[in-house]
């Protein structure tokens, strides 16, 4: 550019026009830099750098500089184009449904399970609420709920008799993964786990009514060989121990397979409470019973399982507290609900067992509480029954001074009535 | 008409309003839904608790239409929509009292099902009620699909479907005649049948008419009463 220039000056000064020729020069120079810019221009619009002559010095080095970096955007954009499809044929690959939700539950991408399981369709429903199109209460639910440890069962919207498990959960800035899975199978082996317990106790049963029935005439008969007496009561006592297994047994299976227990009744638990108190068949040498009564409130559920959950609970209390002691029947109640408290004076749990307690045939000791009647079932019932009825069971206790079983009701099942109602 | 067309407003509340509304239809139509599953599957499984509960249900999906209608008129009184926003409200203040109609029926059936589980039951278990129900309840659920999707093509789907479900009311009806005759002490238990599967059969009458009101509010054109042959010939772009 300069030797340009200077050539240019110097013809001027040959002519002795020296600044005129320097112009002169400066002009073309500058037209022919227009001219590079806007051949440039024209190349980059039309991609086609066939008719762009590079020249030499500054142009040279941008055009390289542009080459390299365009190359290197080009193969960049291969490379992430293949990733993006190596990522979608994975995602497809997955046998679990999953729905790419943005702030306003709206689906972003879909993956092809989900086209599968929920009936999605990927371009039509890119854009429209989730909720539009799977439109189960209990999903709607839990995706405007903000709990992303539950997960709900909904019947699939596609082939009747399926399930779907969906959770929900949250990633990046706002945006959610709705995850859907087949768990028909699931719910159709322990379907088949709870007919077969229920099954088989019921078949259990009626054998068993027969050998009862003849061991309770023979020990009632009198004319029994001394020697045969003690195998024959035990016997018959073991029966009875069995045939109540049996029942527990058969109605756990049952509570399990119910769902949320219906509010047809209304329970007055101060009633229940008192009625239990004076029925319960304890032995004479049984710790004192009392019954707090802070509340008229009443519970909407089922009775006949309100019931059992206090018998049960009164009937551990009993076997684990001496006659010196004192249990106690408190039922209170406030705004953000209710509790029936069980509070006993024995010689408590060690901590270590408590998480395990409503467990099939947990036995803190299993030598000891066999010979004392205890079967196992008893907190087990008590937890599906409070389940059933949406509360829950919380157990404190300290060894040496007692336990206390409260089990929690959630307002919208208490009742605060006035006394009269149930009369 | 695409879903975007009705995002498609200046007023970005009005968009947010008319978005909300449609989905409270639709969790609305779901919850509709679900009462229907789990009433046919306590007829069908004799589930009397089941079916007491669908019954005392009935009142979260009557809450529901009461509030949409409320916000419906909300949205005339402020922002007098017109033309497609207009369709829109006009047919969902029509499909929610559908909806409301299939939860009562629904509800009945809840009852008779509870009633029925009181009685003997038939070796096949209602199998010719479970078979209405399922086409039935399929009906709802393509009618609410196309409702979310705004898709007229399958929205006439479920208006042709209706015959088939009349059909089999029809068959169901002769079924339950000849049952009563042949043994008088039946007829309590078989009219209660009977009940059962004419509310089926009032609900595939009411997904109808939804689909009715999607193709309304899509292409706006009434095609009430005038014969699915005629409906389907104008072509449904």
């Amino acid at each position: 550019m300069l030797l340009f220039l200077a050539a240019g000056a110097l013809i001027g000064w040959f002519y002795g026009q020296l600044l005129w020729g320097l112009l002169a020069a400066a002009l073309l120079a500058l037209a022919w830099q227009v001219r590079q810019l806007l051949s440039f221009d024209r190349a980059l619009r039309t991609d086609n750098f066939d008719d762009f002559r590079i020249g030499e010095g500054i142009w040279e080095q941008i055009y390289s500089k542009f080459r390299f970096e365009r190359d290197r955007g080009l193969r960049q954009k291969a490379v992430n184009r293949q990733l993006l499809r190596e990522i979608r044929n994975s995602t497809d690959a997955m046998p679990d449904g999953a729905v790419v939700l943005d702030a306003n539950n709206e689906i972003v991408a879909c993956n092809r399970a989900a086209k599968g399981l929920a009936g999605l369709k990927r371009k039509k429903d890119r854009g429209q609420r989730i909720d539009n199109i799977l439109r189960d209460p209990k999903l709607i639910g839990l995706i405007n709920s903000n709990d992303h440890q539950q997960s709900v069962e909904i019947p699939s919207p596609i082939t009747d008799g399926d399930w779907l498990n969906c959770r929900v959960v949250p990633y990046g800035a706002e945006q959610k993964l709705l995850l859907l899975r087949d768990v028909t199978e699931r719910i159709r082996l322990s379907k088949m786990r709870r007919d077969f317990v229920a099954n088989a106790s019921h078949e259990l049963r009626s054998p068993l009514t027969v050998i009862s029935g003849y061991l309770d005439a023979l020990s009632d008969a009198g004319d029994l060989p001394a020697d045969w007496v003690k195998p024959v009561t035990q016997m018959r006592n073991q029966s009875l121990r069995m045939k109540h297994i049996l029942t527990e047994m058969l109605e756990l299976s049952q509570l399990e397979g119910a769902g949320s227990a219906s509010r047809n009744e209304n329970i007055d638990v101060v009633q229940l409470l008192n009625d239990v108190r004076i029925d319960f068949d304890r032995p004479a040498d049984a710790a004192e019973i009392k019954v707090n009564a802070e509340s008229s409130a009443t519970i909407l559920g089922r009775k006949a399982e309100i019931e059992s959950v206090v018998v049960n609970l009164l009937s551990n209390a009993l076997r684990y507290t001496p006659q010196s002691g004192e249990i106690n029947l408190t039922w209170r109640s406030s705004s953000d609900g209710a509790e029936l408290i069980v509070k006993d004076t024995g010689e408590g749990i060690d901590p270590e067992h408590i998480p395990r307690l409503t467990e099939r045939f947990f036995r803190v000791d299993r030598g000891r509480s066999r010979g004392e009647g205890g079967i196992g079932l008893g907190l087990a019932i008590v937890k599906h029954v409070l389940v059933r009825h949406d509360a829950e069971l919380e157990i404190k206790s300290e060894p040496g001074s007692g336990s206390e079983f409260r089990c929690v009701f959630p307002p919208d099942r208490v009742k605060v009535a006035t006394p009269t109602a149930l009369s | 008409m695409e879903a975007s067309d009705l995002t498609g407003h200046i007023s970005k509340r009005f968009n947010k309003d008319i978005e909300d509304l449609r989905s409270m239809v639709l969790a609305m139509g779901g919850l509709v839904e679900s009462q229907l599953l789990r009433a046919i599957t306590a007829i069908v499984t004799g589930d009397s608790e089941l079916g007491l509960k669908v019954a005392n249900d009935d009142y979260k999906v009557n809450d529901l239409e009461v509030s949409i209608d409320e916000e419906c008129g909300r949205i005339l009184a402020m922002r007098a929509p017109a033309a497609s926003d207009l369709r829109l409200i006009v047919a969902i203040i029509k499909t929610i009292t559908d909806l409301e109609r299939i939860g009562d029926e629904a509800e009945k059936i809840g009852f008779l099902a509870s009633r029925l589980a009181a009685m003997d039951r038939p070796p096949d278990s209602y199998r010719e009620l479970k078979t209405l129900g399922t086409h039935v309840s399929h009906m709802v659920r393509d009618a609410m699909n196309a409702f979310a999707r705004l898709d007229v093509d399958e929205a006439f789907e479920v208006v042709r479907e209706d015959e088939g479900v009349d059909e089999e009311y029809e068959t169901i009806q002769r079924q339950c005649i000849t049952f009563m005759m042949e043994d008088p002490r039946s007829i309590k238990r078989v009219m209660n049948v009977t009940w059962a599967a004419r509310s089926l059969e009032r609900i595939g009458d009411h997904a109808k008419n939804i689909c009715e009101y999607v193709i309304y509010m899509v292409q706006g054109r009434d095609v009430r009463h005038t014969g699915i042959s005629d409906a389907s010939e104008i072509p449904s772009d």
